[in-house]
C-alpha cells in the first residue's frame, strides 16, 4: 500500500481547493443565515463543535441533490463516504425554505472540507499506526524466525563449541525463540544426573503403583502417625496443587491436556527423590518446562534442575542455608541500590518476604508467563546468580515506587507484582545490575559467607 | 494521605495445607470468593482496618503462611514479631484438626518471650455435609488451650467478619489492660500516633557531609 503518497496528494488537492475557495467567498454577498445574521467576511476558522451542531439541526431535511451540488464533487475528489450527517450539509435547503446564500454555501462546503481532511488524516495515522505495528510483529517475527534458524542450523549442532562465544550469550540474553527454548534449556541445565527415559517409566510406574495403594484423601481412615503423614500427603498435595497451578491457562486442571503429565512428573519425581518429595512451587517448575519439552525431557531438566545447589538448598529448606543465599544477595542489594536497601532496613523488610516465593517458583508465579521464560533463559546460561540478578533488576525497576512505601505496601507491592512488566525495561535494570562487590563475584561473596556461618558467626542469626 | 488509625495489630493466619487460609484473608480483605488461587510459597500480605468501637480503627497487618509442614522452619520465624493468630483447620479434613495442637506447640515455642492471641477457626461450614469434625469436639479442644471457636465459610461469608473482629478486639483489651505492651524492636502492636518525624536520610547527610568541604 501506497499510504504516503495518497497523504501528500489529498493534502495537495484540499490546499489548492481551499485556495480557490477562499477567493471565491470575498466576491460574495452577505446573505440569509439560519442562526441569524453573519458579518459578511467572516474567517475560515470556525468551533467544530458548533459546525457539528449547526449541521446536525440540518440533517434530515436534505432535498434531492442536484447534478452540480457540491457533494457529488467532493465524493469524487476524494472518493471518501463522508458520515451520513455531514453528507447532508451540502444538500441544498428544502423548497419551503430561503436558498441558501453562495456565500454561506461556500463557506459550509469549505469547512466541511476540512473536517473531512482531518478525519482522513486521522484515519491515515490510525492506518499507518496500525501497519506499523503490523511490521513491528512482523519484524519480531522474522527476528524469532531467523533466530530460531541460527540456533538450530548453527548453535545447537555445535552446542559445546559454541555455547559460550560472545555472539551466542548476546543471542541469548536477548531471549530464546520459543521453537528451541526446550531444546536450549534441556542442553544448559545437563544431565548430571544420567537420567534415561527408562528411569522416568520406572519411576512413574512406581508413583501409579504408590497412587493405587494410597486411599482417597477424604475417606475416614487415616491413622498414620504423624511422622510420615507429611510424607504421605505429599501425593496428595500434588493432587490438590496441580489444579492450582497456573488456573488462569486451564490446561492442567482436571479433564485439562496437561493434568495428567504434571501429575506424572510430580508423582515420579517424589519416587526419585522420596528424600526431597513435593514441595509446593515444584508444581510451577514442572508446569513451565511440560509448556517447553516432552515429558520424560520435561523430566529429566526437572530433576536437574531441582538438584543445583540453590535449589536444594531451598526445596529442602536447609534454613542457614537459605539465610546464607539472603545475606549473599543483600551484599549486592546495598552494594547496587544503597538508598533503597536502607528504607529496606529502616522498616525490617527481609529479603525472605519476597525471595522465598520469587526462587522457589524461578519467578514463574510472580512474573508473566513469557517474562518469567526469558528470566530462566538466562537463568539456564549464567545460573543461581542470575535468579539474584533479576531480583535486584525488578528492585531497581520499581525503586522510586518502592522507596515511598511504608512495610506492608512494599511486602504486598514485591508479593504480587503488577502484572505489566515492559520485558525490555525490566532487562536493562537487570542488566544494569553489578554482580561484583569489593572484586569479588558472586559465587566467592556466597561461599565467603558460608565458611562465615560455619564458624557460626552471628550475622546471620535472626 | 493514610487513613488515622489507634493501633496496628499483625495476625499470622496459620492450618495445614489447602484448609482455606488465604481464602479466609481474601474474603475478610477484599470482599470476594476467590474460586481459584495458588498455592502460598512462603508468605503473602494483606491488610485492613477495622473499626471495633465508633471512631477506634484498628489496622490488622495480616500474614498469611504457607501451610506444607516443609515451610515451617521459614514461618516459624514469623511467630515472633504477631500479636495475634488464626489457626485454621477444614472441618471437612479429621487430619487438619488433628494438627492443630502440633501448630500450637510450634508456635508456643518460638514466640518466646512474647506471646499470641490464638482463635481457632474450623473452615469450610459450608460443607455441612462432608463435615469429620463436629462443633462440640472442636469447642472443648479451643477450650483446653483457652481460645475462642468460630467457624466460617469464606465461599459463602460466614463469620468471617467475626472472626477477624473478635480477635481483633481480644487484642484490643489485653493492650488496653497493659497485658500486652508496645515494645520496641517487636511489631506485633504499634502505636498508630507515631509522628512521621525527621527523615534519617536527611540525617545521614547532614552529619555526613561536614568533613568532606
Amino acid at each position: 500500500m501506497a499510504a504516503p503518497s495518497l497523504v501528500l496528494y489529498i493534502d495537495r488537492s484540499l490546499f489548492a481547493r481551499r485556495v480557490k475557495d477562499n477567493r471565491s467567498v470575498e466576491q460574495r454577498d452577505p446573505g440569509w443565515k439560519l442562526f441569524g445574521k453573519v458579518p459578511p467576511r467572516e474567517g475560515p476558522v470556525k468551533d467544530p463543535k458548533r459546525i457539528q451542531k449547526e449541521y446536525e439541526t440540518k440533517s434530515g431535511r436534505a432535498g434531492p441533490g442536484n447534478p452540480t451540488s457540491p457533494r457529488q464533487s467532493v465524493r469524487k475528489n476524494l472518493d471518501f463516504e463522508p458520515l451520513s450527517t455531514t453528507a447532508l450539509i451540502l444538500e441544498d435547503r428544502p423548497a419551503n425554505l430561503p436558498a441558501k446564500p453562495a456565500e454561506e454555501a461556500q463557506k459550509h462546503r469549505q469547512q466541511y472540507e476540512e473536517m473531512v481532511a482531518q478525519a482522513k488524516k486521522r484515519e491515515l495515522k490510525d492506518a499507518q499506526k496500525k501497519k506499523k505495528q503490523l511490521e513491528d510483529r512482523c519484524k519480531l517475527e522474522d527476528s524469532i524466525g531467523s533466530a530460531a534458524q541460527t540456533w538450530n542450523q548453527e548453535i545447537l549442532p555445535n552446542w559445546s563449541t559454541m555455547c559460550t562465544s560472545r555472539r551466542v550469550r548476546d543471542l541469548w540474553w536477548q531471549g530464546i525463540p520459543p521453537s528451541v527454548r526446550g531444546k536450549v534449556w534441556s542442553l544448559a541445565v545437563g544431565n548430571d544426573l544420567n537420567i534415561t527415559h527408562e528411569l522416568y517409566s520406572i519411576c512413574l510406574a512406581r508413583a501409579k503403583e504408590k497412587w493405587k495403594t494410597t486411599p482417597a484423601p477424604s475417606s475416614e481412615t487415616e491413622t498414620e502417625d504423624a511422622g510420615s503423614s507429611d510424607r504421605e500427603s505429599s501425593l496428595e498435595l500434588i493432587k490438590l496443587d496441580i489444579s492450582r497451578t497456573f488456573p488462569q491457562l486451564c490446561i492442567f486442571q482436571q479433564g485439562g491436556p496437561y493434568h495428567d503429565v504434571l501429575h506424572s512428573i510430580l508423582g515420579a519425581y517424589t519416587c526419585y527423590r522420596p528424600d526431597v518429595g513435593y514441595v509446593q512451587g515444584m508444581s510451577f517448575i514442572a508446569a513451565v518446562l511440560i509448556l517447553n519439552l516432552d515429558t520424560a525431557d520435561a523430566f529429566i531438566a526437572f530433576a536437574n534442575l531441582l538438584n543445583k545447589p540453590c535449589q536444594m538448598a531451598f526445596f529442602r529448606v536447609d534454613h542457614s542455608l537459605m539465610l546464607t543465599y539472603f545475606a549473599a544477595f543483600e551484599v549486592f542489594f546495598e552494594e547496587n541500590l544503597p538508598k533503597l536497601f536502607a528504607h529496606f532496613k529502616k522498616n525490617n523488610l527481609t529479603p525472605d518476604i519476597y525471595l522465598i516465593d520469587w526462587i522457589f517458583t524461578l519467578y514463574s508465579k510472580s512474573l508473566p508467563l513469557d517474562l518469567a521464560c526469558r528470566v530462566w533463559d538466562v537463568f539456564c546460561r549464567d545460573g543461581e546468580e542470575f535468579l539474584f540478578r533479576t531480583a535486584l533488576g525488578l528492585l531497581r525497576l520499581y525503586q522510586d515506587v518502592l522507596t515511598c512505601m511504608d512495610f506492608i505496601h512494599m511486602a504486598q507491592f514485591l508479593t504480587r507484582l503488577p502484572d505489566l512488566i515492559p520485558a525490555e525495561q525490566l532487562f536493562q535494570h537487570i542488566a544494569a545490575v553489578h554482580m561484583t562487590s569489593r572484586n569479588r563475584k558472586w559465587g566467592q561473596v556466597l561461599q565467603a559467607l558460608q565458611k562465615d556461618q560455619e564458624r557460626g558467626s552471628p550475622v546471620l542469626k535472626r | 494521605m493514610e487513613t488515622i488509625w489507634l493501633y496496628q495489630f499483625r495476625l499470622i493466619v496459620i492450618g495445614d495445607s489447602t484448609v482455606g487460609k488465604s481464602c479466609l484473608i481474601r474474603r475478610f480483605t477484599e470482599g470476594r470468593f476467590a474460586q481459584v488461587s495458588d498455592p502460598t510459597v512462603g508468605v503473602d500480605f494483606f491488610s485492613r482496618l477495622v473499626e471495633i468501637e465508633p471512631g477506634k480503627r484498628i489496622k490488622l497487618q495480616i500474614w498469611d503462611t504457607a501451610g506444607q509442614e516443609r515451610f515451617r522452619s521459614i514461618t516459624r520465624a514469623y511467630y515472633r514479631n504477631s500479636v495475634g493468630g488464626l489457626l485454621l483447620f477444614d472441618i471437612t479434613n479429621r487430619r487438619s484438626f488433628q494438627n492443630v495442637h502440633n501448630w500450637l506447640e510450634e508456635a508456643q515455642s518460638h514466640v518466646q518471650p512474647h506471646s499470641i492471641v490464638f482463635l481457632l477457626v474450623g473452615h469450610k461450614c459450608d460443607l455441612e455435609a462432608q463435615r469429620q469434625v463436629t462443633q462440640q469436639e472442636a469447642e472443648k479442644l479451643a477450650g483446653a488451650y483457652g481460645m475462642r471457636y468460630v467457624e466460617t465459610s469464606a465461599r459463602d461469608a460466614i463469620n468471617v467478619e467475626k472472626a477477624f473482629v473478635d480477635l481483633t478486639r481480644d487484642i484490643f483489651e489485653l493492650v488496653r489492660s497493659g497485658d500486652i505492651k508496645i515494645q520496641d524492636g517487636w511489631e506485633g502492636v504499634k502505636s498508630g500516633f507515631v509522628p512521621n518525624t525527621v527523615h534519617s536520610s536527611e540525617e545521614v547527610t547532614k552529619g555526613g557531609r561536614q568533613c568532606f568541604c
